[in-house]
């Protein structure tokens, strides 16, 4: 596998969407090529943290009464 | 009309997934109460509609599609938004990053702070957001994402890909605003 190949699959490997012998695939690449591991480890990170800001909003309690009370 | 009985069953397992629904409401209006206003009339006709949805499958992702169909309605006026992001390269931030000598890359990321990234998320536009959201925050498969959406796998991938462009794009300009970054010259994350 090329760089180039690598970094197209890159999102899909970090969303976990390949199949197993194309993320196996990539996953050699990474192991022999530091740049791509760079990139690879970056975007893991990146969606990490885009996660975990947005996680911590959660729904207010009074609301979740509000609706339990209206829907059930 | 569903059975009393049947009809709480449904709303309670709607219910669990309210979180994921008022995090997306509100990412998409930017306002806790019409976030709430959207999430409750999205229950309201999730209950109306119960009868199609097929039990088994992904009741998150049905409760998902009628709250964004429903912000698509009501803010904008059922008109989709087309903006479209320009490409811009691919490993923004990490690139520049790498150029200045703030190593490790990663470390930068750490360094910002979660309402920072909000402030990021919400300036995609909202079509792109809306992806970021499923697939980042929510973790939907890309197939759930996009019937979620009602458009082909290959856009979600298109949008993801330009919103992560975007997103590194807009955490680079404000680590170079308040100074994690240094443009120019080799950088020096400082340790805190
Ligand atoms: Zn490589
Ligand atoms: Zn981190």
């Amino acid at each position: 596998m090329k760089c180039e190949q690598c970094a197209d699959k890159l999102d899909r490997y970090v969303d976990r969407e390949l199949t197993n012998t194309e993320a196996l695939e990539v996953q050699l690449h990474l192991e022999g090529c530091p740049d791509c591991m760079d990139h690879y480890e970056f975007q893991e990170h990146l969606k990490r943290v885009v996660k975990h800001s947005c996680d911590c909003d959660t729904a207010p309690k009074a609301f979740r009464d509000k609706l339990r009370e209206i829907l059930t | 009309m569903a059975e009393p009985a049947a009809q709480t069953a449904f709303a309670e397992e709607a219910l669990t997934h309210l979180d994921t629904l008022y995090r997306g409401a509100l990412r998409l209006t930017h306002d806790p109460d019409q976030a709430q206003d959207l999430v409750q009339e999205a229950y309201l006709r999730a209950l109306r509609y119960q009868h199609s949805y097929q039990t088994g499958t992904n009741m998150k992702a049905w409760l998902f599609a009628i709250m964004r169909n429903l912000f698509w309605d009501r803010f904008k006026g059922s008109r989709k938004e087309d903006v479209s992001l320009d490409d811009v390269g691919d490993f923004v931030l990490y690139d520049k990053l790498k150029d200045e000598g703030a190593k490790p890359e990663a470390d930068v990321l750490d360094k910002i702070a979660a309402s920072e990234v909000v402030t990021a998320v919400d300036k995609l536009p909202p079509l792109h957001r809306e992806v970021v959201l499923l697939v980042d925050v929510e973790g939907f498969s890309y197939k759930d994402a996009a019937e979620t959406l009602g458009v082909p796998i290959g856009t979600v991938m298109s949008r993801l890909h330009r919103a992560r462009q975007q997103l590194q794009k807009s955490l680079y300009e404000y680590a170079v605003e308040s100074g994690i970054v240094h443009p120019g010259g080799p950088t020096q994350v400082s340790q805190t």
